[in-house]
């Protein structure tokens, strides 16, 4: 229990150093600074300094925590922080949902759950880390470091593009999760857009009043027809080819019903 | 059917030609259309023509209509209609709770006679969060929309190339906008078209 207590400075400090240096630093982060909720909170204007302001405090805290000597204190520092970051992320939900938190760099996503249960965690490893006594970091330890700060990654909307879009790309090229399109099927739209620009439907499109009515295949042809007014505009485009010159039309009176 | 069909073939592959030629009917080209009076719609104004909402009942070929601003529509279906429900379909393929947007020509007791109906037709942008099998989970806006893709149907146009019946040059992460039939009351959509800018 002591040594888990001792290891959440090690967790927390590397965690607000990076979220800080984001804040001070990042040029993205201060240009869309306007778009987070901390600027419906603070005025538009004020929005800048007060990342900046946020950024130097989790500096501040993160040198307590990292820094000799260990003192309560460090952790009582680090868990008010965190229940601020709490504090915020549901005043951000409740007063502005559409803004993003601006925690970690910029990104345009909207606090959502694990946006809380990142903060929830950040809370607990900082009440932990108030009765942090220097403690050796064995190899047990340094495994749970690691799951812990695996978890704040993976709870991190703004670390996504680092590692699971590429994931996903790796699944989806590997498993090709859609249909391959069958050999000589052809779409429908496929043939529409072959139409549309055709001379065939061009000279005749000041007619037609509707959308497509029917459309069937036959002879390697596709066959499409719109209502033109009182009469039938019918279409015979061929399946494969893109030529839009071939496609033929014919304005028929509409036949009788079988 | 299929003797429509033969007749409408026919006239096609018998006096079909690949331009129509002005006629006795007048012209055919696009001047006519552009000579045509404008429709007489007062800017602002509803547009008489035109209906949108959500399908409440169908009796024999009329669509009782619940428009999103609590008008009521009903609308009249007629041989010469077109209804599309991620392509063309047939009547009986409207079904209570479906969306539409209907165009046409208001008779004069209100019923619009209708010349186009598109039933649950979508358009949405988002982006590409993940892709399982013949799924795309589009993040709109933060929200999760399930897009269905329907094997002979649905089509990638990808920059301005032709489209393709091929989707798998779709990638996650990427922005992309899809033209498709929504399935009511889920956030679920069937693909028509979806487009990628490359």
């Amino acid at each position: 229990m002591n040594g888990i207590a001792a290891l959440q400075p090690y967790v927390i400090g590397p965690l607000l150093v990076w979220a800080a240096v984001l804040k001070l630093t990042g040029r993205r982060m201060r240009a869309q600074a306007g778009r987070t909720a901390l600027a419906r909170l603070v005025g538009a204007a004020r929005a800048v300094p007060a990342l900046r302001l946020t950024g130097l405090l989790e500096l501040a805290v993160a040198a307590a925590l990292l820094l000799p000597p260990v003192s309560p204190a460090d952790g009582v520092a680090a868990a008010v922080l965190s229940a601020g970051f709490l504090a915020y992320l549901t005043y951000a939900r409740l007063a502005a949902p559409a803004s993003s938190c601006g925690c970690l760099g910029a990104h345009a996503r909207p606090v959502n759950v694990r946006g809380f249960a990142r903060a929830g965690l950040l809370l607990a490893m900082s009440v932990a880390a108030i009765w942090a006594r220097p403690h050796p970091i064995d190899a047990p330890l340094a495994v749970l470091g690691l799951a812990e700060a695996a978890a704040l990654v993976a709870l991190s909307p703004e670390l996504d593009r680092a590692w699971l879009v590429p994931l996903r790309r790796l699944l989806v090229r590997l498993r090709r999760p859609l249909t391959v399109p069958t050999p000589g099927e052809v779409p429908l739209e496929v043939s529409l857009r072959l139409l549309y620009r055709s001379p065939a439907y061009c000279s005749a499109s000041a007619r037609i009043t509707s959308d497509v009515r029917d459309a069937w295949e036959e002879d390697g042809l596709r066959f499409v027809v719109y209502t033109a007014g009182a009469r039938t505009a019918v279409f015979a485009l061929p399946l494969a080819g893109d030529d839009p010159s071939e496609v033929r039309v014919a304005l028929t009176d509409e036949p009788a019903m079988a | 059917m299929t003797t429509r069909r033969q007749v409408l073939r026919s006239a096609v592959l018998g006096g079909g030609a690949t331009v129509l030629a002005a006629t006795a009917l007048g012209s055919l080209g696009p001047e006519a259309a552009f000579g045509a009076a404008a429709p007489a719609v007062t800017p602002g104004a509803p547009d008489p023509n035109f209906a949108e909402g959500r399908i409440r009942s169908i009796k024999d070929n009329t669509l009782f209509v619940l428009g999103s601003n609590m008008v009521f529509h009903r609308i009249r279906v007629v041989d010469g209609t077109s209804l599309w429900k991620l392509g063309p379909v047939a009547f009986d393929q409207a079904k209570p709770g479906d969306g539409l947007y209907a165009r046409g020509v208001r008779m004069p007791d209100g019923v619009l006679a209708a010349e186009s109906v598109w039933l649950n037709i979508v358009n949405i942008k988002g982006h590409v969060r993940t892709i399982t099998s013949e799924k795309i989970h589009l993040d709109h806006n933060g929200q999760e929309i399930l897009c269905h893709q329907v094997p002979g149907k649905s089509v990638a146009v990808y920059s301005d190339a032709p489209p393709s019946a091929d989707l798998s040059l779709l990638r996650v992460g990427q922005h992309v906008q899809v033209l498709g039939a929504w399935r009511p009351d889920t956030n679920q959509v069937d693909i028509a078209t979806v487009f990628s800018p490359h």
